[in-house]
């Protein structure tokens, strides 16, 4: 008991002295004047070349800077920050390898009917806010990400509400989850490749890039532009629509696994020694 | 005399933020159970995301036209452009934010699974106890 106290006072002194360190500087201006008045000029550039039509070599023609940024302009950050949240939910699933796929033997019968129509109703809402999100997210704030945590939370209410017999009768099964789960990765490999398809193939006079979007000063690919009146981003919509799916069939995943019945889940450590 | 108090408050948000982390690092070090581990590190994540947005931020101030910081016009003239320049916040830090969190969301599922396969394992969460059955065991072992 005395050890903690004494560990206690360290912490203490130690978080008092961290919050000085870094007190001082933010109030001598280290994070420039307070509160920001003007932008930063990286954040101007992005913002004035994000829908400009009168500079087509640099624009992305998607009004949302932000998803213009994420898809475009650091378009292979956020690939590689996509692989870093596929390996996490792979970690995640594979810990389960024992018991993936199988049907759960515990067989619940849910919540009430009234609790479990009212759900139903707002399941429905829940996806259309979240394919909204999805679809729309090179015209307004959301996007992918976004919108894929938004629909996936269906899954985690459907699992509580109706039980996790649900999932074992419905059609949506692991092996297919796991498939449009890929489905959409590749997806995104492909739409991020297509640019320079005809340089892989011979014709060496096609310059294009990786990641490539709107038409660029050396080259006239393009992915479109606007349908109807609607500015569509180019392949921002593409990527939203593939990383939508990716995120909710990820999360729909480790949720399904994660609410395995005890019994089940135990399987997974049977074979190793309790206390080690 | 009111820009003093905008200071003022903006500073007791960035300290207010500073002492939060800390107090999550706190939590994330000391404590031994691996649930409220768990809860100071998506407390963490949530207050390192806030102070980025808040980084972004920028002040409104008198002679800006009152309109969303977004583009409504699809087909703006050059002047429509930089009335959006005049009024838009700095979108750097909210896209490094959007995809931090649905990663942090996916790194904590992972941590979630690894909390229940050790209670699964040991039968507790407590790191202390944790380590006092192992402990337990080599000693049977050595003896």
């Amino acid at each position: 008991m005395k050890g903690t106290r004494a560990r206690d006072i360290i912490f203490i002194t130690l978080i008092i002295f961290a919050i000085t360190i870094l007190a001082i500087p933010t109030l001598l201006g280290a994070l420039s004047s307070i509160p920001p008045i003007d932008l930063r000029t990286i954040a101007i550039n992005y913002l004035n070349n994000t829908y400009n039509p009168f500079n087509q070599t640099l624009w992305t023609s998607s009004p949302e800077a932000v998803a213009a940024i994420v898809w475009d302009y650091r378009g292979l950050d956020t690939l590689f920050e996509t692989v870093v949240f596929y390996s996490a939910i792979v970690a995640a699933l594979a810990l389960y390898r024992e018991i993936l796929g199988e049907k759960d033997i515990l067989k619940g019968k849910g919540l009430s009917v009234i609790v479990q129509r009212a759900t139903a109703v707002s399941m429905v809402g829940i996806l259309v806010v979240g394919f909204a999100t999805i679809l729309h997210g090179q015209l307004t704030p959301g996007g992918g990400f976004q919108g894929g945590a938004i629909a996936a939370v269906t899954s985690v209410i459907a699992i509580v509400v109706f039980s996790r017999l649900i999932i074992d009768k419905s059609r949506l099964s692991y092996k297919r989850l796991l498939l449009i789960r890929n489905a959409a990765l590749v997806g995104i490999a492909l739409i991020a490749i297509i640019p320079i398809i005809p340089f892989m193939f011979g014709d060496h006079t096609f310059l294009s890039f990786i990641f490539q979007n709107q038409v660029k000063a050396v080259n006239s690919f393009s992915y479109p532009q606007i349908i109807v009146d609607v500015p569509m981003g180019g392949s921002i919509w593409f990527y939203n629509l593939f990383e939508g799916l990716a995120v909710i069939t990820a999360f729909s995943l480790a949720i399904i696994v994660v609410f395995y019945s005890e019994e089940l889940s135990r399987k997974t450590i049977e074979g190793g020694e309790i206390g080690f | 005399m009111g820009s003093e108090i905008q200071i003022a408050m903006y500073m007791t948000v960035i300290l207010s933020l500073y002492i939060n982390i800390s107090i999550c690092m706190y939590g994330v070090i000391s404590k031994p159970n691996l649930i409220k581990k768990l809860i100071s590190l998506t407390i963490l994540q949530d207050s390192i995301n806030m102070f980025l947005i808040l980084i972004g931020y920028r002040l409104w101030r008198p002679g800006i036209v009152l309109q969303p910081p977004v583009l409504l016009d699809w087909s703006p003239t050059s002047e429509v452009l930089k009335q959006f320049l005049e009024r838009a916040v700095d979108p750097l830090p909210q896209a490094l934010v959007l995809t931090a969190i649905v990663i942090g969301l996916a790194v904590n599922i992972f941590l979630i699974t690894v909390i229940l396969h050790t209670y699964r394992h040991f039968g507790t969460v407590d790191m202390d106890e944790i380590g006092r059955l192992k402990r337990v065991v080599i000693v049977e072992e050595t003896a």
